[in-house]
């Protein structure tokens, strides 16, 4: 099976153990660059077309973030030639309608509202990891 | 104009009419009692006139008796003359001294009488003398041929009498004036008071209706406000008319906009308290759902390492995580009814029931539902409002037999719910509290009530301008009632 390159974006360092958990329970062969905001995220990306590494296959965008959140991060990746084609999935807190309208004009392939309570009995999504599980197993299946 | 100004010129107007009618009234008063003392005078002077040309006459009678009786006695009358005439003159003149016509008249008079009495006096005093002497002296002799029989005194009497009929018939004359005169000025003044005391009542009743209705107007105005203002309009009254009421009218106006100004203070700070409550409630589970993730993940990575008594531990952390959600739940319900605004539909009030009842009611409660009516509104709300009472209807349920009822019953413009359980019913004393905001009965750390579900429905039932009320005891169950508006 191929590798998989995915670049998380992520402030919350729960929400990136919880993530990385899932990733390794997927038994899936992956490289996972971590970014804790959108300037890191940008210059992580600068690096992989100067040494001309792989780009990730996958961009996992937070958009809470401090210094550059996800919405300023995904114009200014779309704005750049070499990046505008990267596959992004969104995954936030924000139940907000503006961003996701925002964000699909700026061209996602998926938006996941994270869950903040787990009292729904069901076994896929009642962790927030179980939550990560189940649409991660989805997205690098893509 | 002030309107204290207004009145009192009203009143001026009022009070100048009526002085200048009294004034004219006494005008007339005056002239009738000018009269009335002239007339008292004229008669006085026509009765003094009669009093003095009868004396005369009586005099004249005297002295004809005398000299053709020769009798003394007869000269009684025209002696007692010669002494009553001149006071009777005198007394005339000082009545009539104001007409020059007719003291000359009285002069003429006096004159004549003078006259006859010389005449008289010589042929009495020739009469004598030739009586004494028992012989006709020559001197009576002479005057009789030529002064009686020439009818010198004769003529001397008719010329005073002509006086006298002239002197009272202008009297008369005069007095006829004076008549007519203050007929005509009694008239005149009866017009001109009638035509006063009409404008007088006019100009009093127009500006007192025209000072009544500006008063009335304006106070209307105000009342609109403080009518608008009850009903949660802060309108202003227009007011430029700069008198007393202004000031009111100006008090209202600060008071309006104060009102204003403090409600929208008001329900901004209530908005940004709802805002608040909202945000609180989801940050705070961030940090929960945290620290459930680490607890699983702890008791996933060290699995069979953990004591028994550690794991026992653990276990107590997603038991009181969930505490924490429920009661975040809770205040997000809560926060969240003034700040979301429910669509309306319809809604088959006996389907909702059914299913809150599938969800929340377990199979071992008598459960009784009258029929229920269709309503058009918010469904959510409605959902909330039975959900919370019908969940403490099954906490708080009673060992053994449970049972729930629920009835409708239509008012006028609401239907009146009854929600009504065998329970362990709820001491009267608490009947207020429990409507209060995180006020529960049981201990603080029971799982299943938080204290916000009562809150919740208080406020919905408030929120669409409804009542609800409990009536219970303790051990005989419990009754909450609650209206719902139709629309």
């Amino acid at each position: 099976m191929e590798v998989r390159n995915i670049l998380l974006v992520e402030d919350d360092e729960l929400d990136v153990i919880s993530v990385k958990r899932s990733l390794r329970k997927l038994e899936h062969s992956y490289n996972l660059d971590t970014a804790y905001n959108g300037i890191e995220a940008l210059e992580i990306l600068q690096q992989c077309k100067l040494r001309e590494k792989p780009l990730p296959d996958i961009i996992l965008l937070d958009l809470n973030m401090p210094k550059m959140n996800g919405i300023e991060f995904l114009k200014a990746l779309r704005q750049d030639e070499k990046l505008r084609d990267l596959k992004v999935f969104v995954m936030t807190t924000s139940g907000d309608e503006a961003d996701r309208k925002t964000t699909e004009q700026l061209g996602v392939s998926g938006y996941l509202i994270k869950p903040l309570n787990f009292n729904n009995n069901d076994k896929r999504t009642d962790s927030l990891e179980g939550f990560f599980q189940f649409h991660l197993r989805k997205i690098i299946a893509l | 104009m002030r309107l204290s100004t207004l009145i009192f010129l009203g009143f001026s107007v009022v009070i100048v009419l009526s002085l200048v009618d009294s004034y004219v009234n006494n005008l007339l008063s005056d002239k009738v009692n000018q009269n009335i003392v002239f007339l008292t005078r004229s008669e006085a002077v026509i009765r003094n006139s009669s009093r003095l040309h009868k004396s005369i006459i009586e005099m004249q009678s005297g002295f004809r008796g005398y000299l053709l009786t020769d009798e003394q006695e007869f000269l009684q009358p025209y002696f007692s003359g010669l002494k009553v005439i001149p006071r009777l003159f005198n007394e005339q003149r000082a009545l009539i001294k104001e007409s020059d016509v007719q003291s000359r008249k009285l002069d003429s008079i006096a004159r004549l009488h003078q006259e006859w009495i010389n005449y008289a006096n010589s042929l009495i005093e020739a009469k004598k003398e030739s009586l004494e002497e028992s012989r006709v002296s020559n001197r009576y002799q002479y005057l009789f041929e030529n002064k009686l029989r020439k009818q010198v005194g004769k003529k001397i009497n008719d010329n005073i009498a002509s006086i006298f009929r002239r002197f009272d018939r202008l009297e008369y004359q005069v007095r006829e004036n004076r008549r007519d005169q203050l007929l005509l000025s009694i008239d005149r003044t009866k017009t001109f008071s009638f035509i006063f005391s009409m404008l007088t009542v006019a100009v009093g009743v127009m500006s007192g209706i025209y000072i009544v209705l500006l008063i009335s107007r304006r106070i209307k105005q105000m009342v609109n406000l403080a009518e608008s203002i009850s009903k949660g309009q802060f309108i202003l009254v227009k007011d430029n008319k700069n008198d007393e009421l202004t000031s009111l009218s100006n008090s209202l106006n600060i008071m309006s906009t104060e009102l204003s100004k403090n409600i929208s203070e008001l329900e901004k700070r209530n908005r940004e308290l709802n805002q608040f409550a909202y945000v609180v409630s989801h940050d705070l589970k961030a940090p929960i759902r945290g620290i459930y993730n680490v607890v699983q993940w702890i008791e996933e990575d060290l699995g069979e390492e953990i004591s028994s008594e550690m794991r026992k531990y653990l276990n107590i952390i997603p038991q009181r995580i969930n505490r924490m959600e429920d009661l975040i739940h809770g205040l997000l319900d809560y926060a969240r009814i003034s700040r979301d605004k429910p669509v309306k539909e319809v809604v088959d009030v006996n389907i909702m029931l059914q299913g809150i009842a599938e969800m929340l009611v377990p199979e071992s409660f008598r459960l009784n539902i009258d029929k229920m009516p269709v309503l058009f509104t918010e469904k959510i709300r409605l959902e909330q409002v039975f959900s919370n009472l019908i969940s403490n209807a099954v906490k708080y349920s009673k060992g053994e037999n449970p049972a729930i009822e629920i009835q409708s019953e239509e008012k006028l413009n609401a239907f009146q719910f009854k929600v009504i359980d065998n329970g362990i019913g709820i001491d009267p004393q608490y009947h207020s509290k429990i409507f209060e905001i995180f006020q529960t009965l049981r201990e603080k750390h029971d799982k299943e009530s938080t204290g916000i579900g009562l809150a919740i429905v208080k406020r919905i039932i408030e929120e669409k301008q409804s009542t609800i009320k409990v009536e219970s005891e303790p051990g005989k169950g419990t009754a909450f009632i609650f209206t719902w508006p139709k629309d």
